[in-house]
């Protein structure tokens, strides 16, 4: 089943999730909406990444937070504590 | 700072992205710097790079209206493209004319259309990340992208804003809520006619910005057109690219 959400990140953009799980963990990712990812093309290496992790708060943010530095993304309109919620609202659907 | 002048006026949404792509490609390898203004024709809704199309716009109520519909390769929000004054700038980031800062180079492009407005009487302001406000109302957005040190960002210029048709083009997420949305929208977008309350011609205010522009950025034109290599590679992106579901549908 395909879980999904509509957040509007606080002073930021709106962030759209489809989320399939299994055992606690991201199956599968898709992440739109109206934000800025530079370079854009990180977009599908992002949603990639996020499979089999945990969906917990702790473990998502830490992902975000390494992944925009490893990969030297800049963001605007969203970020990691946006991104993790969005994802979690998807979660308890 | 040298750049082409391009006017290039109204094409279909598949070209004008193909346009501003092969122009942005070619100055990878000869630096040159271009400014181009354009308008939309058929009427086109423009979508961000990470939008859903699906999701975000009805794809058949386009088709009935004859609207096109294309995915940017810049980010940001749903474009209803069809009385304004589109521009794009391409130039290589060098950090003397454009500023390496992603805010600070909107912030200084952004200028040019400030510049612009106010030579037709629009006092406005620039409100990060990428929207110009007169009178506490979004009238112009902008979105850039960034390959291999070359900046391409374009942004709009309401002329007219035709809030219900848009939203007629465009899905929003609770259909009960539609009526306020518009209601919302009208209250915070507004078109240069709107303000100056009279008839305000594409030319007149693509004139005005091709003015703001070159003070804003000290701009030196070279008033010319698409060389053979570009409008070959336009041609190319625009029936193998943009005009196709495998870009437009990708998210």
């Amino acid at each position: 089943m395909i879980k999904k959400s509509v957040y509007k990140i606080p002073e930021g953009k709106l962030v759209k999730i489809e989320l399939e799980t299994t055992d606690n963990k991201i199956k599968k990712i898709k992440i739109t909406g109206d934000f800025f990812l530079y370079p854009e093309e990180i977009i599908s290496k992002l949603e990639k990444s996020l499979e089999d992790r945990l969906l917990t708060k702790d473990v998502l943010i830490k992902h975000f937070d390494y992944f925009w530095k490893i990969n030297r993304v800049d963001c605007f309109g969203i970020n990691s504590s946006g991104l993790t919620e969005a994802i979690l609202i998807a979660k308890e659907v | 700072m040298k750049v082409r002048l391009l006017t290039s006026g109204f094409k279909s949404a598949y070209e004008n992205m193909a346009i501003d792509e092969a122009v942005l490609v070619h100055a990878q390898e000869n630096h040159q710097s271009t400014l181009r203004f354009y308008g939309w024709r058929p009427a086109a809704i423009s979508i961000g790079y990470f939008q859903s199309l699906k999701e975000e716009v009805d794809l058949n109520e386009c088709q009935k209206q004859q609207v096109d519909y294309i995915r940017r390769v810049t980010g940001g929000g749903a474009v209803f493209h069809e009385a304004e004054v589109t521009y794009s700038l391409i130039t290589p980031v060098d950090g003397r004319f454009i500023p390496q800062d992603i805010i600070e180079s909107y912030k200084k492009i952004c200028q040019g259309v400030i510049n612009g407005l106010e030579i037709l009487g629009i006092k406005s302001q620039f409100i990060p990340l990428n929207d110009i406000v007169a009178q506490g109302k979004k009238i112009s957005g902008n979105a850039q992208t960034r390959k291999k040190n070359v900046l391409l960002q374009h942004g709009t210029i309401l002329l007219d804003v035709n809030v219900e048709k848009m939203f007629s083009l465009l899905k929003v997420p609770q259909e009960k809520l539609r009526d306020k949305i518009i209601k919302d929208v009208k209250q915070r977008v507004v078109g240069v006619r709107g303000l100056l309350g009279k008839k305000i011609e594409f030319e007149s205010c693509q004139e005005a910005l091709i003015k703001g522009f070159k003070k804003a950025l000290r701009l030196e034109y070279l008033k010319t057109s698409l060389t053979a290599s570009e409008l070959i590679m336009m041609q190319e992106l625009k029936n193998s690219k943009y005009s196709r579901p495998e870009w437009n549908l990708m998210r």
